[in-house]
């Protein structure tokens, strides 16, 4: 149930190497997609202009196509963040609150990520990612998507493409930036304070899970796509024959059997313009784990949501504004033996939009709520340390009242002296924070205590 | 073969009963026709499934930055293709977009899009403000012989349908016309008589012409 840090969103250097063709085809802005961008994800990221080593089969099939050059890329995160109020230290008396941290947290770099994005073979192409990250201070797997497409034309000089995806986190292979795992902020920081509640759809599953999912894309409109999520989890092992599986009951929220997935959406472009309108949505069932066996009751989570995008991209002036409305149903028969409620509802808004000036000079404005029913079980008053067990009397991430509800702004300004370095400066304020806007914790501690200030160096090559 | 043309050989033996046909042809002992036929049918699920994201399926992009193609000659295109190819056509979309997307195309393929083009049926242009119009067909008609602007018109032809060595005008996107005037000016995009014209030209008699073109049919 935890939100877990912000999973950012890339564009990859590598696209660029492959194609030919300069960032501005299918970005208006990193890592924002274009039509051309969208059509290209598509398609399997196969689209290539470069030389090859190829084998042919005697009946000139195709057996081998690889790049002479790989579709590599590196990209960097160099951060500095500042809360507005300062939390409290506890690494030296767990107990209590014993002092007061430092502010001012500086990413270097918070995160470096090494990219294979490209074509595999002739209709198999990868956006596969392995990332450092600072928080854990270690390398692990990062957003992937393996993807088969193929495509045809149908009469009337209509194509449709169609293809599986193979990947690890819900959205990431989708090809708006309306849905999470690609939209805004498309980098944050992780050395704020996250509000407690976020759904499963929202990030929640990120890399923890492995799913297929089967896509049809007509007349570069029409978008169609189900598919189905088993976790993957990474890091674990079985407790009695010390393997990667079958997992049991230490590993927490463990999907059972198949969670289906299940996207679509449509997109209109005039001229200069596009506007998308879809729906997606998943159902989870998770077994809590986490100390007890994976049978027996189960929590659900039937997540559903809207999305909309409209873009405008000309020549020195590029706009759009995308939002998305996630809605989750939650029935917590494990949880609730736990004295979690039995049903609980959430709901996530965003709503953002951005400008950008010959995509040198540009900013977003956005606006987040999430509001849901109140459950102490969930949004719970007593902290505990980031080791899961340790309780704390410090509040910041606790709820006073066990709710869910968090509100606020983000606005950001960025420069692009190249179009593949960005250098962002962001603002978080929070008008409500887990449920409160004074004394949400019980601790004293306001929303806007958590105001953030970024700074970002974002590049990649 | 280049990329694209790998690319495309991967969708032509694909559902389209043309594509099918030309699939059937590339196994017969036919090869000259046989060859010809892959290449154009090849080139058709290209322009369409791959050129036609940014220029429309049929060559009659909606979008003002990228050109239409639909009806425009092909001897043009075919230099414009190969320009891109090698990377001397420099004005900065080319740069951006086209170097890339040319680069692999081989010269089968890039005369068979450009007769697939030729042959599409030129979209309906659009309308602006008639005194503009008026002000830029004066212009396109008889130059401005004051500022040592020669008539469009002598090289594109009366109703800017051009030929296959001057472009067609008539109905592209003003904006296009707009941006290929100053890259001329800037002579990023380095034409000798249309630098000439363009240095010539203020911006609203660029804007006037470039009106005028796109209401043209």
């Amino acid at each position: 149930m935890l939100c877990g840090a912000a999973a950012p969103a890339w564009a990859v250097p590598s696209f660029a190497r492959q194609t030919g063709m300069a960032c501005a085809a299918c970005h208006t802005v990193f890592p924002e997609l274009t039509h051309f961008g969208r059509v290209f994800k598509a398609n399997g990221y196969v689209l290539d202009n470069l030389q090859q080593v190829q084998a042919v089969g005697s009946k000139r099939e195709e057996l081998l196509e690889l790049a002479k050059t790989p579709a590599l890329s590196i990209m960097a995160q160099v951060s500095y963040t500042s809360l507005k109020t300062r939390v409290p230290d506890v690494s030296n008396s767990a107990a209590n609150a014993a002092g007061l941290t430092q502010n001012g947290t500086a990413g270097f770099p918070q995160q470096l990520s090494l990219f294979y994005a490209g074509k595999i073979a002739p209709h198999f192409g990868a956006f596969a990612q392995l990332t450092y990250a600072n928080d854990s201070g270690t390398i692990g797997i990062d957003n992937t998507d393996l993807r088969f497409a193929n495509m045809i034309i149908l009469p009337h000089k209509q194509s449709l493409i169609y293809g599986i995806s193979l990947n690890n986190n819900p959205t990431v292979q989708d090809l708006w930036n309306t849905t999470p795992a690609f939209g805004f902020p498309y980098a944050a920081s992780n050395a704020n304070v996250s509000p407690l509640a976020g759904t499963e759809i929202d990030g929640t599953l990120a890399q923890d899970v492995a799913g297929l999912s089967a896509y049809a894309f007509w007349n570069e409109s029409l978008y169609l796509e189900a598919g189905i999520y088993r976790s993957a989890k990474q890091g674990q092992t079985n407790v009695l024959t010390g393997q990667a599986g079958p997992l049991d009951g230490s590993a927490s929220n463990v999907i059972e059997g198949g969670a289906p997935y299940w996207r679509a959406a449509y997109e209109h472009d005039w001229g200069a313009h596009n506007l998308e309108v879809g729906i997606y949505g998943a159902e989870f069932k998770l077994q809590p784990g986490a100390g007890t066996p994976l049978q027996g009751p189960d929590n659900r989570f039937n997540d559903v949501a809207e999305d909309i995008q409209y873009q405008y991209v000309g020549e020195d002036h590029i706009f759009s504004v995308e939002g998305t409305r996630i809605h989750e149903k939650m029935n917590l028969t494990a949880s609730a033996l736990g004295g979690t409620n039995a049903t609980d509802d959430l709901t996530t808004d965003r709503l953002w939009a951005t400008y950008y000036y010959r995509r040198q000079f540009g900013g977003t404005v956005g606006w987040f709520s999430t509001t849901g029913s109140a459950d102490p079980g969930l949004y719970p008053a007593q902290a505990t340390l980031a080791d899961g067990v340790t309780p704390c009397n410090c509040g910041v991430v606790t709820s006073a009242n066990g709710s869910p509800d968090t509100r606020g702004y983000v606005g950001e300004v960025n420069y692009l002296p190249w179009l593949n370095v960005k250098l962002s400066l962001q603002y978080t304020h929070y008008t409500k924070f887990n449920g409160g806007d004074t004394n949400y914790d019980g601790f004293g501690r306001n929303a806007s205590d958590n105001d953030t200030l970024y700074l970002l160096l974002w590049f990649a090559y | 073969m280049s990329s694209i043309d790998r690319f495309v050989a991967r969708l032509a033996p694909l559902m389209t009963a043309a594509g099918a046909l030309a699939f059937v042809l590339a196994v017969s002992p036919v090869h000259a026709q046989e060859d010809a036929a892959a290449v154009a049918q090849q080139a058709e699920d290209t322009a369409i499934g791959v050129c036609g994201t940014c220029h429309g399926p049929d060559g009659n992009s909606t979008n003002p930055m990228f050109p239409r193609l639909a009806g425009q000659h092909a001897g043009y295109l075919v230099r414009q293709l190969k320009a891109f190819k090698e990377e001397t056509r420099g004005d900065p979309y080319a740069i951006a977009y086209m170097w890339g997307m040319a680069s692999g195309l081989s010269d089968e393929t890039i005369d068979a899009l450009a007769q697939y083009y030729a042959r599409q049926k030129a979209g309906f242009g659009k309308s602006h403000d008639p005194a503009t119009i008026a002000r830029g067909r004066e212009i396109f008609e008889h130059g401005l012989p004051s500022q040592g602007v020669p008539a469009c018109a002598l090289c594109h032809g009366p109703d800017a349908l051009g030929n296959d060595q001057f472009p067609r005008l008539a109905g592209q996107h003003a904006e296009y016309i707009l941006k290929q005037l100053a890259s001329f000016q800037s002579n990023m995009r380095k034409i000798a008589v249309m630098h000439g014209v363009a240095q010539n030209l203020r911006t609203p008699e660029m804007q006037a012409v470039a009106d005028y073109l796109e209401s043209l049919p």
